[in-house]
């Protein structure tokens, strides 16, 4: 009874699980073999172990972009998750037009990264740009982004923010629509400030849904390709590489496919590792949330 | 305790006037900034697009310009194979949209109707793998792909972009059909009607917000998707990003101008598409906030 209602169901499984096993699964297993095995293309690989993981963790290239990686992470996504919060608190504190304004902050989420690219590029070009002629008009310090580095690790921030914001504050707005609006109330008789209420009652109810935002993104601006290969390719001399362009670089410009596998691996493991945190908070609030 | 806090109230009533419109001001100016940072850098490809030549560089920037369609045309007569990719990003969002919507609303109805260890554990597992980053399958799928021949085909991105959404869909799918109550699917199969049957005559029509959910996501991904197609197109199959992003790197400098118009073409009408559904696209971000 048990078996025949399973093979009943397998036709409508079936799509989902051939898709994700054919394209991921297997794939990514099949990467782990390679990282194992010095190849390359058109050529018989040979078994080496480690040797791969050894030499990209050796690699001062390796760690450049992966110092380049986490600062990304690390600072764009809080600076992202901070402005997604002062957001939805300044939407629920009741706006006008706020049919209107939504639609206008989930805009960039139509945005793709290479015309995200054209715009910022232009708006920030050195010799050109509204935003560099604003910025010298005020005597502020402007982006030398196609020079400096720093500048243009700040430059693909700002992009990959914009382009994410939306996500962040639907998350967070919408755990602050479902907080009932009597806790407030029931703060407000107490005596609580604003700033009070927002520590005691606002922050502790949204921590769930800022959490599932933040690892979200964490695992996807480490995923970081687009912004970064479309404005600088990595360069200058490889310093704006992020763990995305070196594993790009590894196998398609210099068709080192062992240590590319070995790369590939170190991300599915931080990646896997960051989602392992997602599915206990999963199991622990009944939250779950996706991309 | 409660008339104590009241007359404290009454008492701050002129600096509470002074603090809310301190406050309405303090809204005012945010509002104002979110609208420059979300709107601004769309706005201005897509005005510049339209300005003559010398006027996208003119210091302070020129808001007042005679529009003109001069770069949109140059775009028509020199990248030729900008539209041709435009068609090509069409048919692959179309096929990855058909493929993501029908294999997980048919996933998550069997998600939503039964329930058990391995269900679970197995949606849980749907969720993880979807986490592994795109990049790390370019690599073996690269020489699968060559051998096959499937390489710089529509179907080949159809395949992945679609597959790289039905976990999100299945989750989806099954959050929007959990609310449709399962005396419905009895009823229909005491009448006589096949698991296929109740599927597409009662479930789909019931599930609707929960495809066109999944289909924003889809959509969009599909339209702006750049890696892949970076990696698995050369010519047939090429779409806009790809090309945009040829445009940009072009070796002549980049024609600002051509730039501007070809990238407001590849995104106002995902733009449009996004203003309009944008109830679907919150639901589908949110829908995902419920039990796992």
């Amino acid at each position: 009874m048990q078996l025949r209602t399973t093979a009943r169901l397998l036709p409508l499984l079936a799509p989902v699980h051939l898709l994700i096993l054919s394209v991921i699964v297997l794939p990514s297993l099949y990467v782990v073999w390679l990282s194992l095995n010095m190849s390359s293309f058109g050529q018989a690989p040979s078994f080496v172990g480690l040797q791969n993981y050894v030499r990209v963790l050796a690699d001062p290239a390796f760690h450049h972009a992966l110092l380049n990686t986490v600062v990304l992470v690390v600072v764009a996504v809080h600076l992202e998750l901070a402005i997604g919060l002062g957001m939805a608190l300044l939407f629920a504190s009741g706006l006008p037009f706020r049919r209107f304004l939504l639609v206008a902050v989930l805009a960039p989420y139509a945005v793709s990264e290479v015309t995200a690219v054209v715009m910022w590029r232009f708006l920030f070009d050195p010799d050109a740009g509204p935003i560099t002629l604003a910025l010298r008009a005020l005597n502020l310090p402007t982006l030398d982004w196609s020079f400096e580095p720093s500048h243009a690790m700040t430059l693909i921030g700002l992009l990959t923010i914009w382009l994410h914001l939306p996500f962040t504050f639907v998350i967070v707005y919408a755990a602050r629509l479902a907080i009932p609006a009597e806790l407030y109330e029931a703060a407000r008789i107490d005596g609580a400030t604003r700033w009070q209420a927002f520590r005691r009652v606002t922050l502790p109810l949204l921590a769930p849904a800022m959490l599932i935002a933040l690892l979200f993104r964490y695992i996807f601006a480490f995923r970081l390709f687009s912004e970064a290969w479309l404005l600088t390719k990595g360069g200058p001399a490889r310093s704006t590489e992020v763990v995305a362009i070196y594993l790009y670089q590894e196998a398609f410009s210099f068709n080192a496919f062992g240590p590319a596998a070995a790369t590939a691996w170190i991300m599915v493991v931080i990646s896997l590792v960051l989602a392992g945190a997602y599915v206990v908070l999963l199991r622990r609030g009944g939250l779950t949330h996706a991309h | 305790m409660r008339t104590d806090s009241l007359r404290t109230v009454s008492w701050r009533t002129d600096s509470w006037r002074t603090e809310r419109w301190l406050i309405g001001l303090g809204k005012a100016a945010a509002v104002a900034a979110i609208l420059l940072w979300s709107l601004f850098p769309i706005l201005f490809i897509a005005v510049s697009s339209l300005k003559p030549g010398q006027d996208i560089f003119a210091v302070p920037p020129k808001w007042i310009f005679t529009p003109t369609l001069k770069h949109y045309a140059e775009l028509w007569r020199s990248w030729g194979v900008f539209f041709d990719a435009l068609l090509n990003s069409l048919l692959i969002t179309v096929g990855a949209t058909l493929l993501a919507i029908v294999a997980s609303t048919c996933a998550g109805y069997v998600y939503s109707r039964h329930s058990g260890r391995w269900f679970g554990a197995s949606i849980a597992g749907l969720i993880i793998v979807r986490l592994i980053p795109p990049i790390v399958v370019t690599l073996p799928l690269f020489p699968i792909v060559n051998t096959l021949g499937l390489n710089d085909t529509h179907l080949v991105l159809i395949l992945l972009y679609a597959t790289f959404f039905v976990s999100l869909g299945t989750v989806l799918m099954r959050t929007f059909m959990d609310q449709i109550p399962r005396e419905l699917d009895e009823a229909a199969s005491i009448d006589g009607a096949s698991r296929l049957t109740i599927l597409r005559k009662v479930i789909v029509p019931l599930a609707m917000p929960g495809v066109l959910a999944v289909a924003v996501f889809v959509i969009v991904f599909s339209w702006n998707e750049f890696l892949f197609a970076f990696v698995f197109t050369a010519t047939r199959a090429k779409t806009a990003p790809l090309v945009i992003s040829e445009m940009i790197g072009s070796i002549d400098g980049v024609d600002w101008g051509i730039l501007f118009a070809a990238s407001t073409v590849q995104l106002v009408p995902v733009l449009l598409f996004v203003v309009f559904m944008n109830r679907y696209l919150v639901a589908g971000l949110t829908a995902g906030s419920t039990k796992g």
